[in-house]
């Protein structure tokens, strides 16, 4: 499974507008065009952040859900201009958001397998300090790329 | 209840599930997110009040079906039930005015919005 197919430019927002948390999960359910559906997939996103966190420290946030509004897995991905307040579980401000949505019927467990690559990848971004280096959506999908090549070398 | 508010209510009950489920899955816990006990407890407890607003007869397919599946609705797609992979009967094809199960599986059937 390769994370960087999975990712389109016109989903990856690197200067993503800071607000409040649920206002930049809201702006990246709607970045994924599921209009009719999206206050459903934000209600049950609100509802896993109420769980705890999915800031997973060091300025990355991953929320995350299934939902019967997509029939496949949906990834937007948002860089706020200014790190924002996420609850993180290191309690640092967050500016890299993943969101991913997933549909209910999920064959061979795509959901959990992403969202695992994702921490992974969160990882080595947070440990190469790359989080601003994208300026442009193409450039963000080759240091996916990048990165997954360099973890698929290291095993 | 309108359909349309049974229909959300079915919905919300379901994602919910699906959440909570998913945070039993062996694969979600090796990622390693912190799950607060007391907030899992608060949305168990929506959630079974969610169940209990739904008309009773509803309420009772709907966990009988999860019982049996797990997930209890299936999206139609292309003409087919998504749970059991069936084609589903011409005059299932378009959404009625009432909630369809699958003839085949008995899973309530969701029309995914365009």
């Amino acid at each position: 499974m390769n994370l960087a197919s999975l990712l389109s430019k016109e989903r990856i927002n690197l200067f993503l507008k800071p607000g409040k948390k649920n206002k930049i999960i809201e702006d990246l359910v709607y970045s994924l065009k599921k209009d009719a559906d999206a206050e459903l997939i934000v209600s049950t996103l609100q509802k896993r952040e109420v769980l705890g966190s999915t800031g997973i420290g060091k300025g990355i946030a991953i929320p995350h859900c299934r939902s019967l509004a997509v029939d496949k897995l949906e990834i937007a991905v948002g860089r706020t201009t200014k790190p924002i307040s996420f609850n993180a579980i290191d309690k640092k401000p967050v500016s890299l958001i993943f969101l991913i949505i997933a549909p209910p019927q999920d064959p061979g467990n795509q959901y959990l397998l992403t969202l695992g690559k994702i921490v992974q990848i969160a990882k080595e971004i947070t440990k190469k300090k790359l989080i601003q280096k994208p300026q442009t959506p193409e450039e963000f999908i080759t240091l996916i790329n990048q990165i997954e090549k360099d973890l698929r070398k290291r095993k | 209840m309108s359909l349309d508010k049974i229909e959300m209510h079915l919905k919300l009950l379901f994602d919910l599930d699906n959440l909570l489920d998913d945070l039993n899955e062996p694969a979600y816990k090796e990622i390693g997110f912190k799950i607060k006990d007391a907030e899992y407890r608060s949305l168990t407890k929506a959630r079974s009040e969610l169940l209990m607003k739904l008309p009773l007869d509803i309420a009772d397919v709907y966990e009988r079906l999860k019982k049996r599946y797990r997930r209890a609705i299936a999206p139609v797609e292309n003409d087919f039930c998504f749970g059991c992979f069936q084609k589903l009967p011409t005059q299932l094809l378009t959404k009625s005015k009432e909630i369809n199960t699958c003839p085949n599986c008995g899973r309530i059937l969701y029309w995914r919005k365009k």
